[in-house]
This record gives C-alpha cells, sequence and structure tokens, in this order.
C-alpha cells in the first residue's frame, strides 16, 4: 500500500530529521510508529500522505509517487490524517459540516455526501454530538471529529500523528477502541505514530525510529522483550512489562511476553496460585 | 503558614440560565511543603479550582486564604497571589519575550529585585529546569521546542521563588524520558526551594511517584482525598470512573479478585512484587 524507500530528510536549517528510511506497509496493516521527541517519527509520518517531500528517495502511495504533482490529490484522498492537536483541525462552526469539509471539497455529489457524513459520524459514536459546535467538546471528542471527517473522504489508510498526546486516559481508550474497530470492521490500514507504549501492545508490527533511523522492528512482543534498549533511547515499555521485569528481576515470576494487565493477571494465577 | 479552602462553590454564569456548578462546597488545607496531587477528568472542576488558588477566579461563596491572605479581598488577594507560583498546560500562551533570558527574569523584575539577584536567580532557575545557560538564555522562547518551551515558563516561576508551585498537567504530550525529567525536576526543586506543589495530572502513575497527598474530584465535588495509598485503595472506583489508578494498584485489584491475598495500600511495582514474594518461592525449580 505504502512503500518508502530509502528517504532522507533535512528540514530549512539543515538538521537532518530522517536518513535512508526504508519501509513497506501492506494494506490492511496495524502499524505502530515509536520514538521520543525529536526520533523522526512525525516526518515520517508528514511524508506518507505527501505534507513533506524526501530530500533523496521516494515515497510512494499505491503506486502513486508523493512527489508527482499530478498525483498528490489522489494519495490525499486514500490517505487521512489525524494531528495531536485537535483545535487546529477543526474549521466549522458545526459538527456535521466539519465532516463534511473534506469530501465537499472532492466533489462528492450531496446526496452520497449525506451518507458517508452520517455513516462516519456514526462510525465514531458523535451521533449525538452531530448539529453541536465543535469547540464545545472535550479533547477526545474532537478528536473524534478529526477521525470522522477522513473517513468521510473513504481512506484506505489512516495516519494517526500522535493523536492521543493531549488526551485523559478515558479520551484516549476511546480513540483507541474507534480505530481498532475501523481497522478491524472496515479493513483501513492504521499507521499510529505514538509515545504510548501502551497503544502499540495491540499493533501487527512496531517500528522504534530514533535519530532518523529505524533502529527496531518485530512484533510488539519482540519489541518489548528488549526493555532496556528502549529506555537507553529515551523510551519506556508498556507498565505491565515493566512490572513483568520488576517480577522476574526479584525472582517471584517469569511472566514471559505479558504486555497488558490481563495477560500479567493470568500469567501470575497459573504460576503462583496452586489451588 | 498554610492555603486554606472553606467551603469554597464556584459557579459560572451565576445567576444566569447558563449557570454551572463547577465546584461544590470544597474544604482542602494545602500544608507549607506539602506536594498535593489534583486528579479528574476534564470538567471536573480541578483547573477551576486551582485558579482559584491564586486569585484569578473568586469564590462564588466560600473562602480562600493564602497565609492568613483573604482572596476574595482585593489588596490581600495581591499579597497572597505573590506567593503561588502557576505554570499552564500550554506554555505558549505564558511565553512573549525577546529573548528565554528575558522571559525567565519578567516576574523577579517585577518584584523589584535588585538587577545582580534578578541575575541570579534566572541562572539558577534555568539549572534547575535543566536549560543549558550558553545554548538557551539569548534564543527566543519561540525558536523552542514543545518541552523547552514549558522548561522556561516553569524558570520564570521559580524564579519568583514561590511557597506554593501550581502545575497544570506539566508532563502532558512529553515523552517518558522528558515524563520522567520533569519529575525529577519537580522533586529537585522542591527540596532546593522548599515549596509546597499542586500538579494536576491524568497519569495517576506520575502522582504516585511523588505526592504526599492526593485529592479527586468528580463533579465538582471531593470524590476521595488522602494519602496515596488510601486513594489509590479504591482502584475499581476509579477505574470505573474513566480514571486510571496506578497500574500496580489495578494489577492488585485484579489479583485479589483471583484469591490473592494482597493488603490494600499496594500502589506501586516495588510493593506489589515484594508482596508477591510469598507466593513466588521456588518457581525456578517448578
Amino acid at each position: 500500500m505504502i512503500s518508502v524507500s530509502n528517504v532522507s530528510f533535512s528540514y530549512d536549517d539543515g538538521t537532518p530529521a530522517l536518513e535512508g528510511v526504508s519501509l513497506d506497509v501492506p494494506k490492511g496493516e496495524f502499524l505502530c510508529i515509536v520514538g521520543h521527541n525529536g526520533s523522526g517519527k512525525s516526518t515520517l509520518a508528514k511524508m506518507l500522505n505527501g505534507l513533506l517531500l524526501p530530500s533523496s528517495g521516494t515515497v510512494t502511495v499505491a503506486g502513486m509517487d508523493t512527489a508527482d504533482n499530478e498525483h498528490i490529490l489522489d494519495i490525499r484522498r486514500l490517505v487521512g490524517m489525524v494531528f495531536q492537536n485537535p483545535d487546529n483541525q477543526i474549521v466549522t462552526t458545526v459538527v456535521r459540516e466539519d465532516v463534511a469539509f473534506g469530501p465537499e471539497n472532492l466533489g462528492v455529489p450531496t446526496e452520497e455526501m449525506a451518507v458517508r457524513v452520517d455513516e462516519a459520524i456514526k462510525a465514531v459514536g458523535m451521533e449525538s454530538y452531530a448539529e453541536s459546535a465543535p469547540h464545545m467538546l472535550s479533547g477526545g471528542q474532537k478528536q473524534r471529529i478529526a477521525i470522522a471527517g477522513m473517513l468521510a473522504m473513504d481512506p484506505e489508510v489512516l495516519v494517526l500523528d500522535e493523536a492521543t498526546a493531549m488526551l485523559d486516559p478515558m479520551g484516549r481508550r476511546d480513540i483507541l477502541r474507534i480505530v481498532r474497530e475501523l481497522h478491524e470492521k472496515k479493513g483501513i490500514t492504521v499507521i499510529m505514530i505514538t509515545q504510548y507504549m501502551e497503544e502499540a501492545v495491540g499493533a501487527d508490527r512496531v517500528i522504534v525510529m530514533n535519530g532518523g533511523h529505524i533502529v527496531m522492528e518485530g512484533t510488539p512482543a519482540e519489541v518489548f522483550r528488549m526493555g532496556d534498549e528502549l529506555r537507553a533511547i529515551r523510551l519506556d515499555v508498556p507498565a505491565a512489562v515493566e512490572m513483568r521485569e520488576l517480577l522476574l528481576k526479584e525472582g517471584v515470576a517469569d511472566c514471559g511476553d505479558a504486555m497488558t494487565l490481563e495477560e500479567l493477571s493470568e500469567s501470575l494465577c497459573r504460576s503462583l496460585l496452586k489451588n | 503558614m498554610p492555603i486554606v479552602i472553606e467551603k469554597l462553590t464556584y459557579k459560572y454564569q451565576s445567576g444566569s440560565v447558563n449557570e454551572f456548578t463547577a465546584l461544590k462546597d470544597i474544604d482542602l488545607t494545602i500544608q507549607d511543603g506539602e506536594f498535593l496531587g489534583v486528579i479528574g477528568h476534564t470538567g471536573s472542576g480541578k483547573s477551576t479550582l486551582i485558579q482559584q488558588l491564586n486569585g484569578l477566579m473568586q469564590p462564588t461563596s466560600g473562602k480562600v486564604t493564602v497565609d492568613g491572605f483573604d482572596m476574595n479581598d482585593k489588596k490581600q488577594r495581591m499579597k497572597g497571589r505573590a506567593l503561588v507560583g502557576m505554570v499552564f498546560q500550554y506554555p505558549d500562551h505564558q511565553l512573549f519575550d525577546e529573548t528565554v533570558y528575558k522571559d525567565i527574569s519578567f516576574g523577579p523584575r517585577n518584584m523589584k529585585l535588585p538587577e545582580d539577584e534578578i541575575d541570579r536567580r534566572v541562572r539558577e532557575a534555568m539549572r534547575l529546569v535543566g536549560l543549558d545557560e550558553d545554548e538557551f538564555a539569548e534564543k527566543s522562547p519561540f525558536e523552542l521546542s514543545g518541552g523547552e518551551k514549558r522548561r522556561t515558563a516553569l524558570a520564570g516561576i521559580i524564579a519568583m521563588y514561590p511557597k506554593y508551585l501550581v502545575l497544570d498537567e506539566p508532563m502532558a504530550g512529553l515523552d517518558p524520558a522528558g515524563r520522567r525529567a520533569v519529575s525529577d525536576m519537580i522533586n529537585g526543586f522542591r527540596k532546593k526551594l522548599g515549596c509546597s506543589v499542586v500538579m494536576v495530572s491524568h497519569s495517576m502513575d506520575d502522582i504516585a511517584r511523588c505526592a504526599d497527598k492526593v485529592i479527586v474530584l468528580r463533579g465538582g465535588e471531593i470524590f476521595k482525598y488522602g494519602a496515596p495509598s488510601e486513594v489509590f485503595c479504591h482502584a475499581e472506583e476509579l477505574n470505573e470512573m474513566g480514571l486510571e489508578p496506578p497500574f500496580a494498584a489495578r494489577l492488585a485489584a485484579e489479583l485479589r479478585k483471583k484469591g490473592f491475598a494482597l493488603p490494600q495500600s499496594i500502589y506501586t511495582n516495588e510493593a506489589l512484587a515484594e508482596a508477591l514474594k510469598p507466593y513466588g518461592k521456588g518457581w525456578r525449580n517448578v
């Protein structure tokens, strides 16, 4: 679906943000990209729909080169992006109009648009707010509207660039749940950029960025076995993994690859509770 | 002397049809040197509460006194406010001067301190928040990254030597290393300046690491208040409210359900591992 090939990028002041990054994202994958602030992960995200163009190397989406001006609109239709700050993504004064803004600009016929907008608002569970003013919503609700706005354009790929970073735990949980549903039910390819390791646990694949390079890649289980390596590059492991590391170190229990509270609790019951 | 809040009620647009009660009958004392963690949902009243602490908002009814200064009284409010330093969630809104150095010196200069004392405090504050003087002093605040802006805003406040330091979501949006750095920093200048800290955070794990007392707000009222172990032992209730108790408290609650006998007071990984040790004897041999 998306192919990043040997991409380098420097900002105007000469700071290199990406160096020789290659990455293939097959259709239907749930990919998580993690890295600390300044690791290059957001720069990479902005490459995926041509918001930024590589200084060298190529990015293609469904075979179309993002550097090719002729294709840029098609690419943006296929790849929807949601950013960190919900307030910067809202453009109108009524939720329904905000969601309709994208498809309207794509020239979608009025009738079809009404259907798309309703479906998109429903998919993010915001039906009862369709006529509300976006600025009255909470941060999490605003992000749901931003996602709905992307869905209304019927994208094949959804890129979430730290879309949960400013939300409270409940808002974060809601967004994650909605994104997982979209992935499972509609088969949307999801690329999630985050610094919350918990959010990477359910992904098909995790890519770890540092200093503009991909430094680790694997399933969540594989990546989170490398706790010390992750901490060395200013990252963390999910809370369950941190606990499991301590239990192992203290000689209490070996909980294998448990990455969630549920897995850890089950593993402890199996190994420590004797009936 | 402490900050004392008595029967505090605050209504937005009081008296109008849109009247909304944000805080109801709050009684709370913040002791000298104490670290208070404030937890609650968006809309629980936590932002309204902290804005009462320096008189940015005044109670609709009830009373807030800071070291004896009544924040309802205009003259006393100025004296009370001088003791309370506030750092908001969006640092961009707090920075305005040409250079980082000038921005940090703004507060101390307003306090009419002598020039050499201002200079000493700005340098000290930069050191405490981990901003290298040579690198940052002459930079424009607008060239900084999000984390650096936040440090600059923080330095500007601590250079005033507040007796009470109020921080609204100081770690939101920071990466894990950034969170640890901010947390160490807060502990660092708390030791150095001996100030009280009031910290609002969504992350109970962050609060569990440093708070002496925890207050949980719900719908403008105090839902729980006490030492961390007294508050976090209600892991399930907090979870149902959509607040995320520290991981160890949640896991301990789950394990208790499964039949482990674990003390209610557990909220750190270390305490949980310790409590599980008796169960783990000899697992290597199994």
